[in-house]
């Protein structure tokens, strides 16, 4: 670690440990004075849904308008806010709703680029979630219509970057605490058929846009691309190659959408990045692990965990570090505000988060649209994310390794 | 074969028994309905500080919360409850459970003390603007006595919805519903001894302050007393589809209240033991031998 990152980390640490506050701060962050800031959301099916339920815990926001094809997920989206307006169509609601300056978009990935495209088009600042698309070609449209509207805000929903505690276990990453990078292993584990009921037969298809490798990247577009992402962010390196493998172990329904997901990313600096995900099993769920030569870290959504080998020289605040264990190891608990919470004698009362991560990215990017600054994840960042979701789509498909060309990672 | 699907939520072990065989599309609605369980285990959970719940407990002291149109639907039942069963219902017994030691796994708020009990006094619902607002800070609201039927009525809607007549679904056994015509015969244990029930399209709804037990404290406690409820071994409610909550609410008040009051809407029946007897309101229910 060169002196100028230790300087660094030292002062970002501080700061996350004594000016990181979790609750009720950010909410405040969001209360502004003047008129609420309309904001629509297109795509009401269960993510979307989601984002509804985090937006009403936000002040200085009002929910607008709700779109979505499905006349069923719409009035289902409807129920959740009130006095929203509903459409069906992206465009009728551009039009007919001027007092929507923000879109949140949460379709379909293979939807995402006209949506994304007309609203920036039409003046509106953009949340689009994650992958940003299904080809190379529709995600190099969306970044490059971003750039091209530099007075908009266009976030790409990648909820790490927001996420405290990962935020907090980043700067620990990023130190000597972790130390060299050794490896990073993920997992995405869920026992579910991935598959989602029609109102009428003939959208299924539709409805079940996963499993169709015409328009899906599968486990490692729809859930990895959130956590290649991580290790993108926490080492500041890109991939420069992926192999991929998958089978389907548990859904033998005439699906050709593998069940089950490995990929190895290699990165330019020769580090490797591990990827399991399946849906034929739950155990463990979601997580990385990042390891370095003196401790590893265990992100796990809404919590982290830092595991600290023998011979790693032991800091100050470990002292009144809160602990858990895990089998025949002991984990210190990322808290982030812990000097506060020690102070008050109340460290177990942090261990967590408060709200979703889902929660931090919403207020990140609301925050951005009220101060005019730019988001904390953009276009660029979610481009780079999508290049490489798509790239271990295409090796799990064809069961080889893929190089990813570095011009892919510009705009 | 019918297909049965089972997860973890709510605190408990939810099952959901389809009655026709196993297919991708019955799957998928089964799991639909199984995603509506979690959702509400998500916003509900008292002991998630992530929760919809925990937002409304940490934020409802300082500002009005906004509820969608479910959560309304929801808290005005709790307080429609509470009138009703004169003060033997009530969400914010979450206080007391704490000081008994009922909720040590969750943390007091670092910005709070802890406030006393009382819906009346301390909840303010406000109709028009669809908020609720507490009156005085450190209020905690616990939904544990209505959101296992609350989520049960919300999976059933699903399953209603997607063609699905004919099911049963629990969560840990306390909660049921029993969808479609065919009869379905349920075991019920109270007093030391096994009885059974036949239901059909139909929610049912079981307390028993023996469920959970610190010390010599129970779960259930009698927010009007401050202490536990112990004069009642076990209180059934049953209700139409769709009142599932309603009937939680209602057998979580019949523990305290030791007897059905006038002011319990007719349509849900119900049936009291007291640890000899039972006392039923259009419940039939048969002694069962124990099983071999």
């Amino acid at each position: 670690m060169t002196d100028t990152t230790r300087r660094d980390f030292l002062i970002q640490s501080a700061g996350a440990l004594t000016v990181m506050a979790l609750m009720p701060t950010i909410p405040a962050l969001a209360r502004q004075q003047g008129e609420p800031l309309g904001v629509a959301l297109i795509g009401a099916g269960r993510q979307g849904r989601a984002i509804l339920g985090e937006l009403a815990k936000l002040e200085g926001f009002r929910v607008v308008g709700v779109c979505d094809s499905d006349e069923s997920r719409l009035n289902s989206g409807l129920r959740r806010v009130q006095g929203a307006k509903g459409f069906a169509d992206h465009r009728a609601m551009l039009d007919g709703l001027p007092e929507a300056k923000a879109v949140i978009i949460a379709t379909p990935t293979h939807l995402h680029r006209p949506i994304a495209v007309d609203a920036l088009a039409a003046g509106r600042h953009v949340y689009c979630e994650a992958p940003l698309a299904h080809t190379m070609e529709d995600c190099r449209a969306i970044a490059a219509a971003a750039k091209a509207a530099p007075a908009l805000v266009f976030a790409s929903g990648l909820e790490a970057r927001s996420n405290p505690i990962y935020k907090l276990a980043r700067s620990f990453f990023r130190s000597d605490a972790v130390r060299d990078p050794v490896a990073i292993e993920a997992q995405h584990f869920q026992k579910t058929s991935w598959r989602f009921p029609a109102a009428d037969a003939s959208r299924d298809n539709e409805v079940n846009w996963r499993l169709d490798p015409e328009v899906s990247l599968g486990l490692p577009g729809e859930h990895g691309v959130h956590q290649f992402d991580v290790a993108m962010w926490f080492t500041d390196r890109l991939p420069v190659a992926v192999g991929g493998a998958g089978s389907i172990r548990l859904h033998d329904d005439g699906r050709k959408m593998a069940d089950t997901t490995y990929n190895t990313l290699r990165f330019d600096n020769n580090l490797f990045m591990h990827h399991q995900a399946s849906l034929a099993n739950s155990f463990g769920g979601r997580s990385e692990t990042l390891r370095g030569s003196n401790a590893a870290i265990k992100l796990a959504w809404t919590a982290a965990w830092m595991f600290k080998e023998a011979d790693a020289p032991t800091q100050g605040w470990e002292v009144y570090a809160n602990r858990q264990q895990f089998h025949n190891e002991e984990g210190i608990t990322l808290i982030a505000d812990a000097t506060k919470l020690a102070s008050q004698g109340k460290l177990k009362e942090g261990v967590g988060l408060p709200n979703p991560p889902l929660y931090y990215a919403l207020s990140d990017f609301l925050k951005s649209v009220r101060e005019n600054k730019p988001a904390t994840t953009t276009a660029a960042d979610g481009l780079r994310a999508t290049v490489v979701a798509i790239h271990a789509a295409k090796a799990v498909a064809a069961g080889a390794e893929q190089a990813i060309d570095p011009a892919m990672y510009e705009v | 074969m019918p297909l049965l699907l089972a997860t973890h939520a709510l605190g408990t072990r939810v099952e959901l028994a389809l009655d026709e065989p196993d297919s991708p599309g019955l799957r998928a609605v089964g799991e639909e309905a199984m995603a509506e369980i979690h959702l509400w285990h998500e916003r509900l959970s008292y002991f998630q500080p992530e929760s919809f719940l925990s937002f409304i407990n940490r934020s409802a002291g300082h500002r009005r919360v906004s509820l969608d149109e479910d959560l309304w639907s929801l808290l005005d039942l709790c307080q429609r409850v509470h009138t009703a069963s004169a003060g033997a219902f009530d969400p914010t017994v979450a206080g007391l459970l704490g000081r008994a030691g009922l909720h040590a796994a969750v943390p007091a708020s670092i910005h709070d003390e802890p406030a006393d009990t009382g819906w009346t006094a301390l909840v303010e619902l406000d109709e028009a603007e669809r908020t609720i607002q507490f009156r005085q800070r450190g209020v905690r609201l616990d939904l544990g006595g209505v959101a296992k039927g609350f989520a049960l009525d919300r999976a059933s809607e699903t399953l209603l919805r997607h063609g699905v007549h004919s099911a049963v679904l629990h969560a840990g056994t306390s909660s049921v519903v029993v969808l479609g015509p065919a009869p379905r015969t349920l075991g019920v244990r109270a007093g030391g001894s096994r009885y059974t029930l036949t239901l059909r399209q139909a929610c049912l709804s079981v307390s028993a302050p023996r469920g959970r037990v610190v010390g010599d404290v129970t779960h259930i406690m009698d927010p009007r007393i401050g202490s536990s409820a112990r004069c009642v071994d076990t209180a059934l409610v049953v209700g139409a589809i769709g009142s599932g909550a309603e009937a939680d609410a209602w057998s979580t008040a019949l523990v305290a209240l030791n007897d059905r009051p006038l002011a319990m809407p007719e349509p849900l029946r119900s049936a009291i033991h007291d640890g000899r007897t039972w006392s039923v309101h259009r419940i039939q229910l048969e002694h069962a031998p124990e099983a071999a």
